[in-house]
């Protein structure tokens, strides 16, 4: 049996990943093993082509290992089919984007609600549960704006509020100050950070040392092998 | 709240927050459906139209009509308008197979019509009493002439409506002496409101009188201009006319290589091409209609490979929040069905605009049934559907990872 307050959110074993095209073949994670705790903060670094991607993309379940395991609170994951995946994806992981990726025609409001469109449980509380979302990203009062009125960092902030609707385990953010200014950007760090302490497991991936360096723990991916060194300063 | 039901309110949004684009989508196939459902109604209209024609002559009548295919400008003896006795409209009763009723019929224009103060220049019939079963009118005032007046040469004489209406304005004709081209006639009739014949002539513009009397006393003359006959069964109607046409051929000392010098009408000769005619056209129209409306498809589903194509990030996102590939399949077969059955939706009422215009100003007869719509219905969701599937398999098959990563820098 697994406690849940001593299983690893993710524990991933000797990850593999080969990507083929016209025979040839490119090996993008060559053993990638790796644990992330309940409540932890993780920073992916790397290099452009590092294979830091492909391996958000499988910790995300949208792409699978060829080869490893993969284990999502306890349960084995590398081998569900794409339904599996899809339902898992519902229940267990909010993705932040750097293009944020919102609807242009919703509102605050519906993008938010949008993941309970494909949630398996029926949901009659959506329209509360989209507002207390946004009222902890600190965004209450912009529920009605669309995303062409938002600024930047409020537009991610409304995506990480419908990261946040089905209360996942994992926060994936891909370079999600990518593309936002400078105070911007730390305004969305902040609150990674914040909801960090409300006790969310995140991991985040970003080619920027120094934003990497604002998590709990950082590890480098390298030659499709992850780096497991622990940047200094963290603890 | 099902799950479907939710995708489908989805779409029903997005497709209005993308009016102008599901507009466009719907055009092609609001057009087809208009111009399919018009045609219909038409069609159906003309075939009514005719059809009422056909019973309104009576599809068991033929009629014998004296003149051959001759020229017209010949002289009236030598057109062979003199040719046709009462003793062959006689001969006709008595021989001929598969025969119900039977009259002579002369007819003059130029008849002078005085009552009172009152005159009219009208058309004059002699007919025998069975004449109204054949041609099946009816009587709106009085009664028609019967077996005695006809053997009593009476002078008794039936009104068309718009003869009576000009007479006797005020109506109550039947009883009334009034002179027909100066011999006293008592009105014992008058006809119902019969309107046109299909060639034009004002069936309402008549008087009626016995055959007897007209022969011997109005016309004064023993040849006919028509016999109308009832076949019994209206299926042998074929044969009955060439058993007609043999027995007059022999009685008018016909040889064989020569011309009839009488015709005979049969009502399906008309009336069967006219709506064989109307259904071929139709047909053909229809058929227009359906290349149009798959073309109305095609259009849908190459706009929606675009839309797919487009809308790459929308899908990778959806996938990467929970939705299955289903879910991604419904949703653009939903698209696809919801602007086919808007663009039907538009087209029915475009139709329908169109027929009540036709209706109103009288160009076509327009039968404005369910059967269009309901028809224009039913192909659109087709069409939504197998136009619909490719680009939702297109759009299922995307890889949520590739799809979402595309645009990074």
């Amino acid at each position: 049996m697994t406690d849940p307050h001593t299983t690893p959110v993710i524990a991933i074993r000797n990850l593999q990943r080969t990507y083929r095209k016209g025979g040839a073949e490119t090996a993008v994670l060559r053993g990638v093993t790796a644990d992330v705790g309940r409540g932890e903060f993780l920073a992916i670094t790397g290099a452009s082509g590092s294979g830091k991607s492909t391996l958000m993309n499988i910790l995300g379940l949208l792409d699978q290992p060829d080869a490893g395991t993969y284990l999502l609170d306890g349960v084995d994951v590398s081998r569900a089919d794409d339904d599996a995946r899809s339902t898992l994806r519902s229940r267990h992981i909010g993705f932040v984007f750097q293009q944020f990726h919102l609807m242009e025609r919703a509102t605050a409001l519906e993008n938010v609600m949008l993941p309970l469109l494909y949630a398996t449980d029926e949901h009659t509380d959506g329209d509360a549960r989209a507002r207390a979302a946004l009222e902890t990203v600190g965004l209450a009062h912009r529920l009605t704006h669309r995303p062409g009125e938002l600024s930047g960092g409020e537009q991610q902030r409304v995506a990480i509020a419908r990261a946040l609707i089905n209360d996942p385990s994992l926060l994936l953010a891909d370079e999600p100050t990518g593309n936002l200014d400078e105070r911007s950007g730390a305004e969305v760090m902040e609150l990674l950070r914040s909801l960090q302490a409300a006790g969310r497991t995140i991991v985040l991936v970003t080619h920027d040392p120094t934003l990497a360096a604002r998590a709990d723990r950082a590890m480098v991916m390298r030659d499709g092998r992850l780096d497991a060194r622990e940047l200094a300063g963290a603890e | 709240m099902s799950r479907t039901l939710r995708l489908a309110r989805d779409v029903g949004a997005s497709l209005r927050a993308n009016r102008a684009r599901s507009l466009l989508m719907m055009a092609g196939v609001a057009v087809a459906v208009a111009v399919l459902s018009t045609v219909i109604m038409i069609g159906q209209g003309t075939r009514a139209r005719i059809l009422d024609t056909v019973q309104k002559h009576g599809l068991d009548m033929m009629m014998v009509r004296a003149g051959g295919d001759v020229q017209v400008f010949a002289p009236r003896a030598d057109r062979g308008l003199a040719s046709l006795l009462e003793e062959d409209a006689r001969a006709i009763r008595s021989t001929v197979p598969n025969i119900a009723l039977v009259s002579a019929v002369q007819n003059q224009r130029g008849i002078t019509v005085v009552a009172g103060e009152r005159s009219v220049l009208t058309r004059a019939f002699g007919v025998e009493s069975d004449w109204i079963e054949i041609r099946r009118w009816g009587m709106a005032d009085g009664e028609f002439l019967s077996a005695e007046d006809q053997a009593a040469m009476a002078r008794v004489v039936m009104l068309g409506a718009r003869v009576a209406r000009e007479l006797f304005p005020a109506g109550g004709a039947v009883g009334n002496t009034i002179r027909v081209n100066g011999d006293p006639y008592v009105v014992k009739g008058v006809f119902i409101e019969m309107g046109a014949s299909a060639g034009g002539d004002d069936w309402d513009d008549r008087i009626v009188v016995p055959f007897t009397t007209s022969s011997r006393r109005l016309f004064g003359r023993p040849y006919l201009e028509q016999v109308v006959v009832r076949v019994r069964d209206a299926r042998r109607m074929d044969e009955t006319a060439d058993a007609v046409r043999g027995l007059l051929r022999v009685r008018h000392g016909i040889a064989s290589g020569a011309p009839d010098d009488f015709f005979v009408r049969e009502p399906e000769d008309v009336e069967g091409a006219a709506l064989e005619t109307s259904t071929t056209l139709t047909s053909l129209l229809i058929g227009i209609a359906i290349v149009a409306l798959v073309a109305g498809g095609v259009v849908i589903m190459n706009l929606m490979l675009l839309s797919v194509a487009q809308r790459t990030h929308e899908i990778g996102l959806r996938r990467a929040i929970g939705a299955r590939r289903g879910d991604i399949t419904l949703q653009f077969v939903l698209e696809s069905l919801g602007i086919a059955l808007g663009g039907g939706v538009l087209g029915i009422g475009i139709g329908a605009a169109v027929a009540a215009g036709i209706a109103a100003l009288d160009v076509a007869a327009v039968d404005v049934t369910w059967i269009p719509f309901a028809a224009a219905l039913i192909a659109c969701t087709a069409l939504g559907l197998l136009f619909g599937i490719p680009p939702a398999r297109r759009a299922a098959a995307l890889d949520p990872a590739t799809s979402l990563g595309e645009r990074r820098l």
